[in-house]
């Protein structure tokens, strides 16, 4: 005789399922958003950064057609390159110091780096979405029980 | 962190994102900029009265056109820089209907842009087919609810807002938030977002095939992990595990304790399997007897329902069209793949069907074979 009707067992509630994301499994959409590469005109600084941008900055747009690239004016101050990516973070490299091959490193650099930050895997525990390929073992599903 | 502080981080988010000075005529916009126009010489005192600014930013950012850059590499970010060759498209597809009225009000002499209203329908109803036709081929002894689930959660509203922010369309989407109002529900910036994939899906359709927008789908929502155990919920487990069996026209299960240790202490194990005949159809474990024999018999029907065919075998009904270029009306060629139809599976049973006399009906296994018993004698 009850008086509220109950299901039977917890329901759910199907606008809120969702599935989790595997970028890589099947496709990858690369995290790089935007590079913008900032500059100065005067300073010695920026030389080698002008010569990059002057000589090898196009073919690196034209093989990542993915990446918007753009170009601003940082005046008196030293070149920097400063990438977007998709978790709304920017990671920005100081090109300084660096001769034209390396500032198209750090620009790869930017390229490949996904936006996330950067953890120290040394003591962390290894986590995993997919359950282990050969089981947990089990003492009580060995063929001698209580057999160290 | 609370509703409001939520919707200013947001608001932040998509202005920071979108729109770039280097695509505007000019900036800070003439609106912008307060104070009594420049070219005025002789200061008369009714223009010494400031007029009222009436310039906001959040608005004013929510109009802007997404660039032809941000559109071009959004295509070719989701790997369709050859199906969808005009960006155009794009900017329809990340347009919601919301904006229309927004676009109008101050904007009242240009030219309505399109909104993504019919793509969202159509491709909705491709998703539904597309992710139906995969969860039924890949597990056929799925429970209905547990099937709809599935589709919900592989091309539901949840998951399609997810995979818009993942693809990086928080920048382009183009909407304005409408709360509700007595003809239709509120319209909340996930909503907004879920439109996205879908238009993309119908956009896929309409500018090359079927069989592509079933790739499409297939590359970004079928890809993605579903915990179909989770939703699968027992009340009673050995109930619809007996009746399960005797659908299958199997001997009655029955449950043996395998192995124990404990039993008198704080913490004893047991393992109990679940028995028809000789083969064993689950194993459980557990601190009391009941709790080993619940799971065993839970065990033995996740066994039954989790059944999945693999991928290099699963056949889909889609793949009787063909892969020519074109809707499914006009495309020409045939098809891309043989498909055989799989056996309707009778091992669904239902819980406390209401008006039923409490008989339990015989599966079409049970029936089958005591018509070939008694075609025998």
């Amino acid at each position: 005789m009850a008086s509220s009707s109950r299901a039977a067992t917890k329901p759910l509630l199907r606008a809120q399922l969702f599935s989790r994301p595997a970028n890589g499994h099947v496709s990858f959409i690369p995290q790089v958003r935007k590079v913008v590469i900032e500059f100065c005109d005067s300073w010695a600084s920026s030389a080698n950064t002008r010569t990059f941008m002057n000589n090898h900055l196009e073919e690196v747009a034209r093989a990542n057609p993915h990446v918007e690239f753009a170009v601003q004016q940082r005046s008196q101050k030293e070149p920097i390159a400063r990438g977007f990516y998709l978790n709304n973070r920017d990671k920005v490299i100081p090109l300084n110091g660096f001769e034209v091959n390396g500032i198209a490193k750090k620009i790869q650099l930017l390229l490949d780096s996904s936006g996330a930050k950067i953890k120290p895997l040394k003591r962390r525990a290894v986590e995993s979405t997919t359950e282990s390929a050969r089981g947990i073992w089990s003492g009580l599903h060995v063929d001698e029980t209580f057999k160290i | 962190m609370g509703h409001a502080q939520k919707r200013l981080a947001s608001t932040a988010a998509r202005l920071a994102s979108s729109v770039h000075a280097s695509s505007l005529k000019s900036f800070p916009p003439k609106e912008a900029l307060a104070g009594p126009s420049a070219s005025s010489k002789t200061k008369t005192p009714s223009s010494l009265a400031v007029k009222p600014n009436f310039f906001a930013a959040d608005t004013w950012a929510a109009l802007q056109p997404p660039t032809k850059a941000a559109l071009s590499t959004f295509t070719h970010r989701i790997g369709l820089a050859t199906t969808i060759t005009s960006p155009d498209v794009v900017q329809q597809a990340c347009t919601h209907p919301t904006f229309i009225p927004l676009f109008e009000r101050h904007n009242p002499k240009d030219p309505v842009p399109a909104s993504n209203a019919n793509l969202s329908a159509l491709g909705n109803s491709l998703l539904g087919l597309f992710a139906t036709e995969f969860v039924n081929a890949t597990f056929p002894h799925l429970p209905t609810r547990v099937m709809k689930a599935a589709v919900s959660a592989y091309v539901g509203p949840t998951t399609c807002s997810h995979i818009a922010t993942e693809m990086g369309a928080q920048s382009l989407l183009r909407w304005n938030r409408t709360s509700n109002t007595p003809t239709r529900p509120a319209v909340l910036h996930a909503d907004a977002m879920a439109s996205i994939p879908r238009a993309l899906t119908a956009a896929v359709y309409q500018q090359h095939s079927l069989l592509s927008a079933r790739k499409f789908v297939h590359k970004f929502f079928l890809s993605r992990e579903v915990d179909l155990r989770s939703m699968i919920k027992f009340r009673d487990p050995k109930l619809a595990l007996r009746e399960t069996v005797s659908k299958f026209g199997r001997e009655k299960p029955v449950s043996r304790l395998l192995k124990e240790t404990g039993r008198f202490s704080l913490s004893p194990v047991y393992v109990v399997g679940v028995f028809s005949g000789a083969d064993e159809l689950g194993e459980g474990f557990g601190s009391s007897l009941k709790m080993a024999e619940f799971r065993a018999a839970e065990d033995a029907l996740l066994r039954l329902y989790l059944t999945r065919q693999p991928p290099h075998l699963v056949q889909l009904p889609s793949s009787t069209f063909s892969s020519g270029v074109g809707d499914v009306f006009t495309a020409s060629g045939t098809a891309i793949a043989p498909y055989t139809p799989g056996e309707i599976a009778d091992s669904e049973v239902l819980y406390g069907s209401a008006g039923r006399t409490g008989t339990q009906v015989p599966g079409a296994r049970t029936l089958a074979m005591s018509e070939s018993a008694a075609d025998i004698q």
